[in-house]
């Protein structure tokens, strides 16, 4: 069953860009809050990805040219240190003592570009997995 | 001058079929489509169960769920063309003349 491993890898890049677009949801919806609960204020987040590594045991065991075809994985999420906006704002709970408010470094263009480009990503995905099935569904009209 | 006659050109060996073509037991391909039936059904019953979860929105992704059922239809088409394809065969000697 040679397409469920291309199944599979699609599937993790799936994952990964599912991943990416909740971390998008999360600073897009983060980018006027003031507050966080380990107080330095709200940072952008970013998820890093990477190959998957192929030198599991059923790999190396298998022995195969194609075995250590694995996807990708979420190695980490981390956070972006870009400076807070500052907003003079004097009224507000969360200001300082000249007036101003830390919102957060969110830069709202940047996070819909990281959307769209995870959203291509996971038809791209799509589309590497629906040409296996094709693939997969024409080997069974051999001799048909 | 007489020319000699082509002569019986002796064959080098005996094919032999009972030692050339490892027999196969009476019992295993009627034991590969049971099994393969077998795992179809699971394939069946895995993208069942993925769809239950996610009608009860248990499951977290949702393209699992696909892949699964995408899995069990390809599961199914195999199937069905392995049948076709016995179908086809048993047809085949029916209608052989006798």
């Amino acid at each position: 069953m040679d397409y469920l491993q291309a199944f599979a890898i699609s599937a993790s890049g799936m994952a990964v860009e599912k991943a990416r677009v909740d971390l998008t949801a999360v600073n897009l919806a983060n980018a006027q809050s003031t507050r966080s609960a380990d107080g330095i204020g709200v940072r952008p987040l970013r998820l890093v990805s990477a190959a998957r590594s192929g030198t599991d045991f059923p790999a190396l065991l298998a022995g195969a040219a194609g075995a250590s075809l694995q996807g990708a994985q979420i190695v980490s999420i981390t956070t972006l240190a870009t400076p807070p906006r500052l907003v003079f704002e004097p009224g507000h709970p969360d200001a300082d003592e000249n007036g101003f408010v830390a919102y957060p470094g969110i830069n709202p263009v940047a996070e819909m570009i990281n959307m769209l480009t995870a959203v291509r990503a996971y038809e791209a995905d799509v589309a590497a997995l629906n040409a296996a099935k094709a693939m997969a569904l024409r080997t069974l009209q051999i001799g048909g | 001058m007489a020319t000699e006659p082509v002569g019986f050109i002796p064959a080098q060996r005996e094919i032999s079929l009972d030692s050339a073509v490892p027999r196969e037991q009476p019992g295993d391909f009627s034991a590969w489509l049971a099994g393969s039936l077998g795992r179809v059904n699971q394939d069946l019953v895995r993208a069942d169960e993925g769809l239950q979860q996610l009608a009860s929105g248990e499951t977290q992704n949702l393209h699992q769920v696909m892949i699964a059922l995408e899995e069990a239809r390809i599961g199914v088409q195999l199937l069905v063309q392995v049948r076709n394809r016995l179908l086809d065969a048993y047809q085949d000697i029916l209608r052989m003349q006798v």
